[in-house]
């Protein structure tokens, strides 16, 4: 028992089974791509339609209702793959018998077509925005390892979360059927989307839209999620431990030495040396906020510009890895703090969170105003900041209509 | 690579001078000229004949008109131009030139 779908092809309508009606789609929306510049293409694929919908006249009889996907499937092969007999020689249908000049066209036919792919979004059976998804297409691995590291990331430096905010703000999202076909790097032809069809490409995409398989799979991936956070906050803990031991000498440490036993009441030289920790973390947070945002908005970081040739998410990306290594020993110093408190480091009094918190956002509205007031490159960046914010949240917008 | 593909661009090419010697025969929806062509060398697709058939009405060299048919939606039919006459005679003496001279090529000479 399948499900069938209703179409019509030139005023008739025909029942087909749901997998040849997502072969067909895939053939028009691939030949409709292929004649894009023809000036005939409306009239070219209303000819194919028509000769489709005869073809499947052909297969259907006063007891047989539904064209079966197999029959599709044989009505797409004998149809044939649509070439544009007008730019033939500027692009070269994949596979496909050709007709372009001179010895050379042979060898070309036996060589596949180079892949080229692009960074794009891909909503396609994605989890949030689809910046894993795309990221793992890119670079040819699972979705899922990009998706763990991601999620490694965060709860290790919680960089990773900006990282992805910010790929969603300036990653496109592929519009047309050949931008997606150029996110996979594969051409957009015709046989190509049929073999995936086939291949039960598009089957999550259906699971998607039924609520109740999407919901039951929530609940596993919620489930499996707070696993791995329990273990990883184990982890953490067990690694923020090992590092006080390690990285804090006796000699500045307030209060007694790390071997000793923990005090009972926290020594008094951590507040402030906390307050010191937060501010220097919270300047850096800001000039490394600043430093994206310059990047974003004159393509140079402070006056300074990354090699011409290197993709701007490249720069992103390295320019935040670079942040996160320099603030890597003031966190392992306020870890070392809280161990000093005697507590575990993410269970210490509220007084050193809040103190934290009020210093760290005091340091970045400050810095923020300095910057704003003294460098011209980041005031400009601020004033583009709105329309970036518009942008994002844009961009959540349409993904939430999307779902 | 066998003959059959070497040849591909070849047949590819002679396709639209074998649509015009169709046509010109007779006037022919998509399915006669697909029927015609079946059985020899040259048999192809409707994703190909579509689009060439659109690209030789630009040119000019055929036109169509809408007849109804017994079975089914009017079809397309097919017929020259003055200009795709002139092309198919043109196009057939060049042929003719073209397997004269693969047939003599090679050959001993007369004298």
């Amino acid at each position: 028992m399948n499900k069938v779908v209703t179409i019509h092809l030139r005023g008739a309508a025909f029942q087909l089974e749901e997998a040849g009606y997502d072969a067909l789609r895939a053939y028009l929306d691939g030949a409709t791509r292929r004649l894009g510049g023809n000036p005939d293409r409306d009239e070219i694929i209303a000819d194919i339609e028509q000769a489709i919908a005869d073809k499947c006249r052909a297969v259907l009889g006063a007891y047989k209702n539904v064209v079966v996907a197999a029959e599709i499937n044989q009505i797409i092969d004998e149809m044939g793959p649509v070439q544009d007999a007008a730019a033939e020689g500027e692009e070269r249908p994949a596979g496909g018998a050709d007709s372009a000049p001179g010895a050379g066209a042979a060898a070309a036919d036996a060589a596949p077509p180079p892949r080229t792919r692009r960074l794009y979004k891909l909503h396609d059976g994605a989890m949030f925005a689809g910046v894993c998804n795309g990221l793992a297409v890119y670079f040819g691995i699972d979705p899922t390892i990009v998706r763990l590291l991601f999620v490694l990331l965060t709860f290790f430096w919680g960089f990773a979360i900006l990282v992805y905010l910010i790929l969603m703000i300036i990653l496109p999202s592929p519009e047309t059927t050949a931008e997606k076909a150029a996110a996979y790097g594969i051409p957009a032809t015709a046989q190509e989307f049929i073999r995936r069809a086939r291949e039960g490409y598009y089957e999550g995409m259906r699971t998607w839209r039924d609520r109740r398989a999407h919901r039951e799979w929530r609940r596993r991936f919620k489930r499996e999620m707070r696993g791995w956070g329990r273990r990883l906050r184990d982890e953490v803990r067990a690694e923020a431990y090992h590092a006080a031991a390690a990285a804090v000498p006796a000699s500045w440490a307030p209060g007694p030495s790390p071997s000793g036993m923990p005090p009972a009441a926290p020594p008094f030289g951590l507040l402030f040396i906390l307050p010191l920790v937060a501010i220097l973390r919270g300047a850096l947070a800001v000039v490394c906020f600043f430093s994206v945002i310059s990047l974003l908005a004159t393509r140079t970081v402070f006056g300074v510009a990354p090699p011409a040739n290197m993709p701007l998410w490249v720069a992103l990306v390295l320019l935040l890895v670079f942040f996160t290594i320099i603030s890597w020993p003031l966190k392992a110093l306020r870890h070392a703090c809280y161990w000093h408190a005697g507590r575990a480091p993410y269970f210490v009094s509220p007084i050193f969170w809040f103190v934290d918190a009020v210093v760290g956002l005091g340091c970045a509205v400050l810095a923020i105003w300095l910057i704003d007031r003294y460098v011209p490159h980041a005031h400009e960046a601020l004033q583009a900041l709105p329309s970036i914010l518009h942008h994002a949240v844009d961009t959540v917008k349409q993904w939430w209509g999307t779902r | 690579m066998g003959v059959n593909e070497k040849f591909n661009p070849i047949r590819k090419g002679l396709l639209e001078f074998l649509l015009l010697k169709i046509i010109a025969a007779d006037k022919v929806y998509v399915a006669d000229i697909l029927r015609q062509l079946r059985d020899t060398e040259f048999a192809t697709q409707e994703g190909t004949l579509y689009p060439l058939l659109s690209k030789m009405r630009r040119e000019k060299l055929l036109d169509y008109e809408w007849k109804e048919s017994d079975a089914g939606p009017p079809r397309k039919y097919y017929q020259l131009t003055a200009k795709g006459r002139e092309q198919l005679r043109e196009t057939t003496e060049y042929w003719q030139k073209i397997s004269g001279t693969v047939k003599d090529l090679g050959r001993p000479s007369a004298d």
